[in-house]
């Protein structure tokens, strides 16, 4: 048993993680393992890169709402942030004074693509579920 | 190697079967209005230079040619009963 997997077994005992977040992350320490019928999703937490942006709105059925599902291409976010580089110095400065004005202390020189693959790296194992009402919202990546 | 989408697929109202529109039938006219504007791009980069907006026109083309390139992969699909909106990039 290697030692990612006796401190995953810690946590569980230890309740700091659940049942599901468990099995999910021994199934990342051992991806030689056939992992039965695992969700597509987790393909980019098996040591494949992220590559997709993933939001979807499921509603119950004969609800009547609107189901959305949106498929955002990494690379898209990734060039938008290289698209900051064209904002000039004197431009820069009015949207940070704009952004300030607004409450939001961050200076948009400071977005830089190098950070970007450390932040994509970060995002392997977001998933985030929310179920509420008549929606099921799920946001992923893969 | 970056490749632009080749395909557009729109679903609009209650369309059943979306429209695929050619992208890559855009690629020659694009390449040709490129190449006509591209001297009058360097013109006005050497031009505004001084005032600092020469590098931001220079590094636009290439950039934003890069989020084309990156829409690759989009997709919007919401459905509201029988009607739905798609856009699809592939």
């Amino acid at each position: 048993m290697s030692d990612n997997q006796k401190r995953i077994l810690d946590l569980l005992a230890e309740k700091k993680i659940s049942v599901d977040e468990a099995q999910r992350l021994l199934s990342l320490t051992e991806p030689e393992k056939d992992t039965g019928a695992g969700r597509p999703e987790e393909s980019a937490g098996s040591g494949g890169k992220p590559r997709y942006f993933r939001v979807q709105v499921q509603p119950e059925a004969g609800s009547g709402k609107e189901s959305v599902n949106v498929r955002i291409p990494m690379a898209l976010i990734h060039a938008g942030i290289k698209l900051t580089s064209l904002i000039p110095d004197q431009a820069s400065d009015e949207v940070n004074e704009a952004l300030r004005e607004k409450g939001v202390n961050f200076d948009v020189r400071n977005l830089k693509p190098e950070d970007f693959d450390e932040l994509v790296a970060a995002l392997t194992d977001l998933e985030v579920d929310i179920k509420g009402g008549k929606e099921k919202v799920h946001v992923y990546v893969e | 190697m970056k490749c632009p989408p080749l395909l557009l697929c729109l679903g609009v109202g209650r369309r059943r079967f979306p429209i695929w529109l050619p992208l890559f039938l855009l690629w020659p006219l694009a390449a040709a209005v490129i190449i006509v504007l591209a001297p009058l791009v360097l013109l006005a980069a050497l031009i505004l230079w001084p005032l600092g907006w020469g590098k931001p026109l220079l590094l636009s083309g290439p950039l934003f040619f890069d989020v084309f390139c990156a829409l690759r992969g989009l997709e919007v699909n919401l459905n509201v009963g029988n009607r739905l909106m798609l856009i699809s990039f592939k």
